[in-house]
């Protein structure tokens, strides 16, 4: 158990927004927390980094690899982001810094997260890329001029740079089209085949989940309403609320919800 | 379809009016330079000896622009008056962004409670005219042109800490902000690395457009007697001196006035040209 959640809530100005939330997230797993807007899961993703605003604040636990996450100072949080737990946000384009190359990014997280020799960092930057698919050359390039595709797959790079055990991909697909989504997808399978980092994956989109989730859990207004495995969500959805949502997203092949061929008859 | 043609052409009229800002500034440039040359390098004169026997004396070779009441040579004094009135611009402008631009970063931000308290003392210094506030301050530190400098600062630096604060406001909801942070970098490396650098065009241009308000109220003020001192030589003081001579010698007023006039256009032609500038690399960018 790589992170474990356990009783999180989240409350502001008299409003309970995360209410008493427990889950799980195995070691090298692609675990879908899935729900509607304004169902807490963003929330939730931020409380993990301590990243949410100042007028809300998490109680609970949040333990990760054994030690309580809420518990630590700003200092030590700032050395675990992006070290040992590291973000994907849906907007690509607005991902880095406009006056800053590409390559600046890449040297500057591993500076501020203690990589001393800007030798290694060049050439740990340059392997970044590449195993992303991209040429290192665009190193020396500024943001503005890469394309949206090339600016998805940086930002993924840099998410995957120091080797993140837990990777949060915060509605990371949502601002994509199906096939640009898939890609984005494709590329974080193969990065955690390749790594075994964990990713919890925050999506609205069931297309996704079915297709790459190991286990989901489903959110609603606050509060996980099922969770589980999800062939066994998918096609026997326990809560009427799952239910519901399964049946108005879209299915175009005649198959079963987790994408299991049905049986010939 | 329609709007290419159209940004081609505001190009090229951009590029136009460049040009010839660029001319005019260069004429200026080499007029100044050519007569301090003249002026330092060959009369030589000593900007604060009396000579009152030679007093009001009208344009020579010895003096080219003629002497004042006091008999110095009026060239001199305003070639050097300009550096006196240019230099004190800069450093009250360089203070008032030194002050300001932190303040500005910080509060914008952190937000919260440095944010409101800022923000009260910022509607504070606005409620008066600066010209007012630089009026009683040096006329409570007492007259003098570091006096008036420190007055100067006190006034500027809030438009500057303002502006910094509502350009940070904005850019730190973007995501590459959000996204640096969530990198583990610190507040203190957001604010100087990834926030500055950003908010440098802004204020670059509003600080030139803001020099000649600068140089004016520095003039203005040493007319009035609560900048430089006699017998430094500065524009507004120059003025000042000349006026009770504006029957008998009018230019002796008008000399200082043209140089004031000149610097003042100038100063806001950079501005112009600055913003036009960083215009012009958004329309590139995308």
């Amino acid at each position: 158990m790589i992170l474990s959640i356990e009783e999180l809530s989240i409350a502001g100005q008299g409003r309970t927004i995360v209410d008493n939330v427990s889950l799980a997230v195995r070691e090298g797993e692609f675990m879908a927390l899935v729900g509607q807007s304004g169902s807490g899961k963003s929330l939730l993703s931020q409380s993990i980094g301590q990243l949410l605003p100042p007028n809300l604040h998490a109680s609970g636990r949040i333990l990760f690899e054994g030690s309580n996450l809420l518990e630590r100072t700003s200092k030590e949080m700032r050395a675990l982001r992006g070290s040992r737990i590291s973000y994907i946000f849906q907007d690509y384009q607005g991902a880095f810094t406009p006056f800053r190359s590409i390559g600046g990014h890449f040297d500057e997280y591993q500076k501020v997260h203690g990589e001393k020799s800007s030798a290694v960092r060049k050439t740990k930057a340059a392997a970044a890329l590449e195993s992303v698919g991209l040429d290192a050359a665009l190193l020396r390039r500024y943001p503005f001029q890469l394309s949206g595709g090339q600016l998805q797959r940086a930002a993924i790079a840099t998410s995957l740079l120091l080797s993140p055990r837990l990777l949060i991909a915060d509605e990371a697909t949502t601002a994509l089209d199906s096939v640009s989504g898939h890609r984005v997808l494709e590329l974080l399978v193969a990065k955690q085949k390749e790594t075994g980092c964990a990713i919890l994956f925050i999506t609205h989109d069931w297309r996704h989940v079915r297709r790459y989730a190991n286990r989901l859990s489903v959110m609603k207004e606050g509060r996980i309403v099922e969770s589980g495995g999800k062939h066994r969500i998918l096609d026997h959805p326990q809560h009427e609320y799952t239910r519901n949502l399964i049946d108005a997203a879209p299915v175009l092949s005649r198959s079963l919800k987790s994408g299991l061929e049905e049986e010939s008859r | 379809m329609k709007s290419i043609p159209l940004r081609v052409r505001t190009r090229a009229a951009k590029s136009k009016k460049h040009s010839v800002q660029a001319i005019v500034a260069a004429l200026f440039a080499l007029l100044v330079i050519a007569a301090s040359a003249y002026t330092f390098l060959v009369l030589k004169h000593d900007p604060t000896l009396t000579d009152l026997r030679g007093r009001l004396l009208g344009a020579s070779t010895l003096h080219p622009l003629g002497t004042d009441h006091l008999g110095r040579d009026v060239l001199t004094r305003l070639l050097l008056g300009g550096g006196q009135t240019l230099g004190y611009s800069l450093l009250a402008l360089g203070a008032a962004l030194v002050i300001g631009i932190p303040f500005g970063i910080v509060a914008g931000y952190k937000r919260g409670w440095v944010d409101k308290l800022f923000m009260r003392i910022a509607d504070g210094f606005l409620a008066f005219p600066d010209t007012i506030v630089a009026i009683v301050l040096s006329g409570l530190l007492g007259a003098g042109i570091g006096n008036l400098v420190l007055a100067i600062v006190i006034v500027k630096w809030v438009s500057y800490a303002r502006l910094v604060r509502s350009t940070v406001l904005s850019e730190s909801q973007k995501d590459y902000i959000r996204i640096a942070r969530t990198n583990g970098l610190s507040d203190a490396r957001i604010m100087t690395k990834h926030l500055l650098p950003h908010i440098a065009g802004h204020v670059l241009v509003l600080a030139s457009l803001d020099l000649g308000k600068i140089i004016l109220l520095i003039s203005s003020l040493s007319y009035i007697g609560l900048g430089a001192q006699p017998p430094t030589p500065e524009w507004g003081a120059m003025l000042n001196d000349s006026r009770p001579y504006f029957q008998s010698r009018p230019e002796l007023m008008v000399y200082p006035g043209l140089a004031i006039v000149s610097v003042v256009l100038l100063a806001n032609m950079l501005g112009d040209y600055l913003r036009d500038r960083f215009d012009v690399k958004k329309e590139v960018q995308p």
